[in-house]
């Protein structure tokens, strides 16, 4: 009961602080951005086409692999009780879960996944 | 708390965005000195639009809409720098003139703490407060539609696919940025086409191509082509021309304190080559403009060879200066600086070196004069023939250059060639704003 009462207060604190940020906004310029406000400054000229666009996602390469170990730390943790208790088995148990995306990263290094653009 | 917070903003530096017309560059680089103005490099962020020397016709609208851009409250305010034509009074409701004898610092301050403590009304919209074109789809409510929204969202169509270097089908967005985008030189119009942060297309819109620049270079260099000048006065304008360019560039890559430095190097009036090659050995050591200049914007000497460029040649390994056969440089024992790279980290550290050599030739000159008269001087962006005006060459280059180039890169680039500013054709201009 303790916890839900502080999760409740906790999103209740953040409502308020959103609230109040859009107050505050509000308050310190009260006028809406007219039509040539909205636009991005080009210098001069307005933009032809919206700036909504679809464009190559160059980083995904290495999102994937981020995820692949980031998801390998996960495992880390319930390892290290298994650790304590199991010793040289477990440690070569993950030793060989390692090895296995090493040699993953290894591939996407010569396939190139790891080149900006 | 308005009130005080106003009291706040009334003591801090002026934010200010110039339009810089004919007959201001030199004048604008002044004001970037002063302690009490703070030159910004978009109009959100400005509550005072100055208006520098003579606006142009054409320049007029694009000036509108920046005028547009601006948060209230704000105001204008005209700067002639000799120039009389009135007809921008007429088109900008309340521009306030600065007269010839004021300084003009002086009146933007006290416009922005008349503005902050409401003793001035903001300056009302001068453009209709409408979209291009109503956010409208197919269905008889505006619902629906092609696309991620239907309609036209904003009053603006949404961009069209084209193959990208990857070949996926992707959104090929058009940009023309230009005539006061500040990374560029002033009047120079690109139109850019990019997907995601990468341009495929380049063009140049203004200049148009082929069309003569009259070039922004110190007096004296013109003077140099028909009469004896002074060597050392020569060589100072370059080592100025230098150094100011020096601060703009360092300004672009977010070096402010740096660019302080430059432009006050450039602003002093009698400057050593020691504090000018100080100034290098700190840029050198600066690691975050070595990563942004190295390797980007790679001009090949053979694309330079022949033309009148001056330091963008010389800093791709082409010794080429006119300077080097003039009998008065060479009794001074002149030889031209170059450097073998030809991208960007060359051209800066190329003009740093002349702008040494420059303030070094001018010691060593005493009152030597140069015989001038041959109808051919070294400027600091190239070779001035008495023929006068011609189109810049690398404007040409500049697509080719640009395309493929991510947008940082691309305006580091442009940035580094020291293009000159553009104005529009004379004739059909004749009439200021």
């Amino acid at each position: 009961m303790a916890a839900l009462g502080a999760v409740l207060a906790v999103f209740l604190g953040a409502l308020l602080a959103f609230l109040l940020l859009r107050w505050a906004g509000d308050i310190l310029n009260p006028t809406p951005a007219t039509a040539p406000q909205r636009v991005p400054f080009l210098g001069g000229y307005p933009p032809e086409v919206h700036a909504w666009n679809r464009y190559h996602v160059r980083y995904y390469a290495m999102a994937l692999l981020f995820l692949a170990f980031d998801m390998e730390m996960v495992f880390m943790y319930p390892w290290a009780e298994v650790f304590v208790r199991e010793g040289m088995v477990a440690l070569v148990e993950m030793l060989m879960f390692i090895v296995i995306l090493v040699i993953g990263i290894l591939y996407a290094w010569r396939e190139r996944a790891l080149e900006w653009a | 708390m308005r009130a005080a917070l106003a009291r706040l903003a009334a003591d801090s530096p002026v934010p200010i965005f110039v339009l810089a017309g004919q007959g201001a560059a030199g004048r604008v680089d002044g004001l970037r000195l002063d302690p009490r103005l703070r030159l910004v490099d978009s109009p959100r962020a400005a509550s005072l639009l100055l208006v520098a020397g003579r606006l142009p016709r054409s320049w007029l609208r694009p000036a509108l809409r920046i005028h547009a851009q601006m948060p209230h409250p704000r105001v204008t305010v005209w700067w002639p720098l000799g120039y009389a034509p009135r007809s921008l009074e007429r088109r900008f409701a309340g521009v306030v003139r600065v007269a010839a004898q004021e300084d003009v610092a002086a009146v933007l301050v006290r416009l922005q703490q008349a503005l902050l403590r409401r003793e001035r009304a903001s300056e009302p919209d001068l453009l209709p407060d409408v979209d291009p074109a109503p956010w409208r789809g197919v269905g008889p409510y505006g619902q629906g539609g092609k696309g991620m929204t239907g309609g036209v969202p904003f009053g603006r169509p949404l961009a069209t696919r084209a193959a990208d270097r990857d070949g996926l089908e992707l959104d090929f967005l058009p940009i023309r940025v230009g005539p006061f985008f500040p990374p560029l030189p002033v009047g120079l119009v690109l139109e850019l086409r990019s997907q995601g942060d990468l341009l495929q297309e380049a063009r140049v819109v203004e200049p148009a191509p082929g069309r003569p620049l009259p070039g922004d270079v110190d007096p004296v260099f013109l003077r140099a082509l028909a009469e004896p000048v002074p060597l050392a006065a020569l060589e100072r304008a370059r080592a100025r021309h230098h150094l100011r360019w020096l601060a703009g560039m360092l300004r672009f890559h977010g070096l402010h304190a740096l660019a302080g430095r430059a432009l006050a190097l450039a602003e002093a009036a009698l400057v050593g080559a020691a504090a000018v090659r100080a100034l290098g050995r700190l840029l050198e050591r600066t690691l975050a403009l070595g990563w942004a200049t190295r390797g980007v914007g790679i001009v090949p000497p053979e694309q330079l060879r022949g033309q009148p460029l001056g330091p963008v040649a010389r800093a791709a390994g082409l010794a080429e200066d006119a300077r080097s056969v003039d009998p008065a440089y060479r009794a001074l024992g002149f030889t031209p600086v170059t450097h073998r790279e030809g991208d960007a980290h060359a051209r800066w550290r190329q003009r740093l070196a002349e702008a040494a050599q420059a303030l070094e030739l001018a010691e060593r000159a005493g009152d030597r004069l140069l015989a001038g008269g041959e109808g051919v001087v070294e400027a600091p962006r190239g070779r001035l023939t008495a023929g006068g005006a011609t189109a810049s060459p690398l404007l040409e280059l500049l697509p080719a250059l640009l395309a493929g180039q991510e947008w940082g890169d691309a305006m580091a680039t442009v940035v580094s060639l020291d293009l000159p500013p553009v104005e529009p054709v004379q004739g059909a201009s004749g009439v200021a704003a």
